[in-house]
């Protein structure tokens, strides 16, 4: 579904903590309906550009736009358009998994809320979660809900921070099938990740930032006619990663 | 519906869960009863003992005085309520409000809500609002409790006056429990820590309780949960003139109290306000003042942060 404008289009987006640069200027385009991968070490700002990009934080510098939406000046529109999940999302204990995706759902101002949060939960495979309290679930369980959340309004771009964090290989496996229908279904999708494995299978571009910076952005077929395993992918990712702590 | 009316629907259902709300209402409920039993018991003793007395003075052929109970304004039997919603009412509302926010930030569910299709105005709002509905509850309770006891009590007998400086001191009642709510909510949403969070109204609570009212007018800690002795002038010194000046105008307990009592009808005769600003406008700017630092705290709320360890 390649259209004109990119999903997601940064110039010179920069975020600084008075002396500390924690993003320096990044410029970067990702197509509509492409997964991109994005890939750093602890600490890198991988983080940090979501939350911009997500209006969590506001930039010190330089503009953004997602789906259209212009960072500064278009931040409902912006908002309406993407999902987020959060790295360890938890959402409310005491509530149950279909009162939690209404309260969101609610929150989108999506018109066709109660019979939407019934099409995510069947989607997704947690109807039988629907009555159950979130505090009695596990971290896959919660990251099924949580992913449940960040689509429940449609959105064009989501926004996934570390999405297989603490899951095993079989919710790992889940994940990717979801994202893939998703994906397949026109979404953008936006991943931070550690995982090489899965950004060779899932991701359509990647981008590498380091200290804050973008050191690599390229298509993965580009990767892959050039370095041709997954092996070779871990060498370009310790290539261009200095030296300081790495994590694969 | 709008941000704000799903958010403090949302707010208030959360609320009706938790079991330290709920334990706190029970304690806030409980202690409404106590006082109108108090109130209740007290008046009709000396009803009792007057009726015995009458029986006396007629069989002796002698002229029977007026009930006593009659002498003075029957809301006045309602007094401790004054204390008890400055005490655990307005604790209660401490607790509301650090909840209001906290229960979001540890849900881990502020990023979820920051990115959603609102204004931080929404969000205030709707936490606000929820807080003013919840201490209204309070109020109400507070508010059916004392009516019903004077209802019930043969010797009491309430006009119309009456009955609307009944609704009036509730008003206030709801209005001092909202000024602690609202700074729980600021200080919440400001604070780094859960703990500083809830430490910050606390202390400003017993800070205004039981610290000012000694200074402004030495009345100290045990006649400040007495409705009776929490009204005494204050000592005649240049220094309490002083203090009483300088600090008055922010003695928000004793604002609250001396306005309590005008509206139940047992301040005593001639007792000045404590200070140069009047009662009502002392309240007023503490209101006003929660109340942009609630909205303030909101506005400015970290929405990256949240979970448990947060």
């Amino acid at each position: 579904m390649q259209t004109d404008t990119p999903a997601v289009s940064t110039r010179g987006l920069t975020l600084n903590y008075g002396e500390f640069t924690a993003l320096q200027p990044l410029d970067l385009d990702i197509g509509r309906g492409e997964i991109f991968g994005f890939l750093g070490h602890n600490g890198a700002g991988k983080t940090t550009t979501i939350r911009l990009l997500t209006t969590l934080m506001d930039p010190s510098g330089g503009t953004a736009s997602v789906a259209g939406c212009d960072l500064a000046h278009n931040r409902i529109a912006l908002r309406r358009a993407i999902g987020y999940l959060p790295e360890n999302v938890r959402l409310y204990d005491t509530l149950t998994t279909r009162e939690n995706l209404r309260f969101f759902a609610a929150l989108s101002r999506i018109e066709d809320a109660r019979d939407r949060v019934e099409e995510v939960m069947e989607f997704l495979g947690i109807t039988d979660l629907a009555d159950r309290r979130i505090a009695t679930f596990s971290k896959g369980m919660r990251q099924r809900v949580g992913l449940a959340q960040a689509i429940v309004h449609r959105p064009q771009v989501l926004f996934l921070d570390e999405p297989t964090s603490g899951l095993d290989p079989m919710g790992v496996r889940q994940l990717r099938e979801v994202l893939e229908r998703l994906n397949g279904q026109g979404m953008t999708i936006f991943m931070n990740t550690h995982l090489l494995s899965e950004v060779a299978r899932s991701c359509s571009s990647i981008g590498v930032l380091s200290h804050g910076q973008l050191v690599f952005h390229d298509t993965i077929e580009t990767v892959n006619a050039r370095y041709g395993s997954e092996e070779a992918l871990e060498e370009l990712y310790l290539s261009v990663v200095p030296d300081r702590e790495v994590a694969a | 519906m709008t941000p704000s009316t799903i958010l403090r629907r949302h707010a208030l259902a959360a609320l009706a869960r938790e079991r330290t709300i709920a334990l706190v209402a029970a304690l806030f409920a409980a202690l409404v009863l106590v006082s109108a039993y108090l109130g209740w018991s007290a008046t009709s003793t000396v009803d009792a003992i007057y009726a015995s007395a009458t029986h006396w003075f007629e069989a002796n052929g002698k002229p029977v005085p007026p009930n006593p109970v009659t002498q003075g304004s029957p809301l006045a039997l309602l007094r401790n309520l004054t204390i008890y919603i400055s005490l655990i009412g307005a604790f209660s509302a401490i607790v509301i409000g650090y909840r209001m926010v906290e229960t979001d930030r540890r849900a881990g569910v502020l990023p979820l809500i920051g990115a959603r299709p609102l204004e931080r105005l929404d969000y205030a709002r709707g936490k606000v609002s929820a807080l003013a509905l919840a201490v209204g509850g309070l109020a109400a309770l507070a508010g059916v409790v004392g009516a019903a006891t004077l209802a019930i009590l043969p010797s009491v007998h309430l006009g119309p006056g009456d009955w609307a400086r009944l609704a009036a001191f509730f008003s206030l009642g709801w209005l001092y429990m909202m000024i602690f709510g609202l700074i729980a909510i600021g200080a919440s949403a400001r604070a780094r820590s859960e703990t500083v969070g809830l430490m910050v109204p606390t202390v400003v609570w017993l800070v205004l309780t039981f610290v000012w009212p000694a200074l402004t007018g030495n009345i100290l800690p045990t006649a400040a949960i007495n409705p009776i002795s929490a009204l005494a002038p204050a000592p005649q010194s240049a220094i309490f003139d002083l203090s009483a000046n300088l600090l008055g105008p922010f003695s928000l307990a004793e604002a609250y109290k001396y306005l309590g009592a005008e509206l139940m009808g047992y301040l005593p005769d001639g007792l000045p306000p404590r200070g140069p600003v009047p009662p009502l406008v002392v309240m007023m700017l503490f209101a006003a003042g929660s109340g942009l630092y609630a909205l303030r705290g909101c506005l400015k709320l970290d929405m990256t942060k949240g979970g448990p360890d947060a």
